[in-house]
């Protein structure tokens, strides 16, 4: 069950304080690192809400935030909206691709689940790849930030950006807590640890899958939309299937299931980007086997890994308390 | 639109088709006999390639051909001791994942060994220049690749039909713990089916090189088509890697130019409709 440990916690409140801390400290390099990172977190968060809660792996998380970049761009283009509107249209639509997806694939298990997701993330990225009308491989150029100039910030400094970066994901992080918290997120993880129990119990399975793809496809369409304003332009390498397994590879090393953790490896990835491609053009070498050690170690990332030595640290010193002669239970 | 046309169209269909086979057959055949997903399999073609390109350019293309699957078998040899050894009783999400790594591993590999720049290969005399047939001049390397696919699935489908060995690998795939119950060495069974596979795939990378250019990235971009036809045909089948290899093959060919802008979009609907109507794909090797 869903649930914010001290742990869990006090690693939140150091990130953020770091985050903020940077904000204000770093040069314009240091803050466009930052920005990357917090835009990762908040599409990590929406990968972890089904994949590490629902045990729905999904390789079309980095499909569904390009969708929502989409969406961003062509309610602003062609619908003419304005920008709060736009972004509003692009998680909302992005919102309801991630129900059907979910809703289609509630069926599907193992690695049939991450082969459907695939496909329909490479559905996207061959529709918006071969139309003209999205640009097709060119791209989007020339999309807008919103104007905050009203309460006196100028969202085009990078400053301003990044902290509204950070909002947004602070915003995801509770909603992501509160969902997971409800009594929705509960009755996903008693599908995740056991499907015909849940049904058995008179739970629609099928249903309570789609409403958490969905509202975690919403999550992943707002990094999308931040994405595209980041940029300020878009194109159709925003959905390969290799930013789905990025994105899955960033929860990994942080801790699948834990909330906290792949946040943190969000970090630990884009500044590890930064200073191992500065050394060498040979990153992907590095990562690659970063992530074969890991999940061959059987840790469950690098904020698991934390926990669980915490976790037995103190179920030892209990039962040394409780019965000096009894062996450590394992936690 | 003429019979010439579709003739043409089709055999160039068949081509892509062929080549799909011989790396989906040994994905397909190693998931089905260990359940194992190996998303590296994309990249071992690619080394294929290169090996290939590296000795054609020194001995002759011949030799090329011969040497890129021995070499994919052994490196498979060397991640199986390293890796999928270990890996066996784990899920599918830690097997994609190491694969993954590994993708990107052996992709920088070749970046580090082989350079950023793409290789060629010289096809040899006997199988360059064009050959008319139907009242169409076709390339006879393209019709190599053809009459190659098909005889590594005639002789795939002699061997699993009518050897010991083969009936021991459908043993193997229809139910390994029965298998191994009749004294059945099913892990050095995966063993060897795992380095044949390697070698079709190195293979695939050979014969796929004059007609490609050899990048780094040439395994990525293969590996989705491959997994689509493994998934459409059934995981573990020799004949539904066949019939996926043809329909995939078909379908992008025919659809690029009947409906251009449709033909990729068509194939991943088509993915996805296999999976959700019959979702162990249309010719899965169990009953």
């Amino acid at each position: 069950m869903f649930h914010l440990s001290p742990l869990r916690l006090g690693t939140l409140a150091l990130l953020f304080a770091g985050a903020l801390f940077s904000a204000f400290a770093s040069g314009y390099a240091g803050l466009e690192i930052l920005t990357e990172i917090l835009i990762l977190a908040i599409l990590v968060i929406a990968l972890d809400m089904v994949a590490g809660f629902g045990g729905m792996v999904s390789l079309c998380h980095g499909a569904l935030m390009g969708a929502g970049a989409y969406a961003f761009a062509m309610a602003g283009m062609s619908l003419g909206l304005p920008v709060w509107a736009a972004m509003l249209f692009a998680v909302l639509f992005t919102g309801a691709v991630g129900w059907i997806i979910g809703a289609i694939c509630a069926g599907s298990h193992g690695i049939y689940f991450i082969m459907v997701t695939l496909a329909f993330g490479q559905m996207g990225y061959a529709l918006v790849f071969e139309s003209p009308f999205f640009g097709g491989d060119d791209g989007l150029a020339g999309l807008a930030r919103p104007d905050l100039s009203a309460l006196g910030i100028d969202l085009n400094r990078s400053r301003a950006f990044a902290l509204y970066c950070l909002a947004a994901l602070v915003l995801v992080a509770l909603a992501a807590a509160q969902i997971l918290r409800s009594g929705l997120g509960r009755a996903l993880v008693g599908i995740r640890d056991n499907e015909r129990r849940m049904r058995a119990l008179g739970l629609t399975v099928w249903r309570t899958k789609a409403h958490l793809f969905g509202l975690s496809g919403m999550i992943a369409g707002l990094a999308g939309v931040l994405a595209a304003q980041h940029v300020m332009y878009i194109s159709p390498g925003l959905m390969a299937w290799t930013v789905s397994g990025e994105a899955l590879v960033v929860v990994i090393l942080g801790g699948l299931g834990t909330f906290v953790g792949p946040i943190l490896g969000a970090a630990a990835f884009v500044v590890l980007r930064h200073e191992i491609g500065a050394l060498t053009p040979y990153w992907h070498l590095v990562v690659g086997l970063i992530l074969i050690a890991v999940v061959m170690s059987r840790a469950n990332g690098l904020f698991g890994f934390v926990e669980g030595r915490l976790a037995r640290l103190a179920a030892r010193r209990t039962a040394k308390a409780d019965a000096p002669h009894r062996e450590p239970r394992d936690a | 639109m003429d019979f010439g046309f579709w003739l043409f169209q089709t055999l160039n269909a068949l081509q892509l088709s062929m080549l799909l086979f011989l790396l989906s057959v040994g994905l397909t055949v190693i998931f089905g006999l260990m359940h194992f997903v190996n998303l590296a399999h994309g990249a071992l073609y690619a080394v294929g390639a290169y090996v290939a390109a590296t000795v054609a350019g020194m001995v002759g293309y011949w030799a090329g051909l011969l040497v890129a699957p021995l070499i994919v078998a052994e490196l498979g040899l060397l991640l199986y001791w390293l890796l999928i050894r270990r890996m066996r009783q784990s899920g599918p999400m830690a097997q994609v994942l190491v694969t993954f790594g590994l993708i990107f591993v052996l992709l920088d590999l070749t970046r580090i060994i082989w350079g950023d720049i793409a290789l060629g290969i010289e096809v040899p005399d006997l199988l360059s220049g064009r050959i008319e047939i139907g009242g169409v001049t076709y390339p006879v390397y393209r019709l190599f690749i053809i009459a190659l696919g098909a005889a590594i699935f005639a002789a795939l489908a002699l061997v699993l039909a009518h050897t010991q060995i083969g009936a021991m690998i459908r043993a193997g795939v229809d139910n390994d713990q029965m298998a191994a119950c009749l004294g059945i060495n099913v892990e050095r069974l995966f063993l060897l089916v795992f380095c044949i596979g390697c070698a079709l795939a190195g293979l695939a990378g050979a014969v796929a090189a004059p007609v490609l250019s050899v990048t780094p990235d040439m395994g990525l971009k293969i590996l989705i088509p491959t997994l689509i036809v493994v998934v459409i045909g059934g995981l573990g089948s020799l004949w539904g890697a066949m019939a996926g290899s043809l329909i995939f093959g078909f379908v992008q060919t025919f659809g690029a130019v009947l409906m251009p802008g449709l033909a990729s979009v068509l194939i991943y609907a088509l993915l996805a409709a296999v999976l959700i109507l019959r979702p162990a794909g249309l010719f899965p090797a169990r009953g």
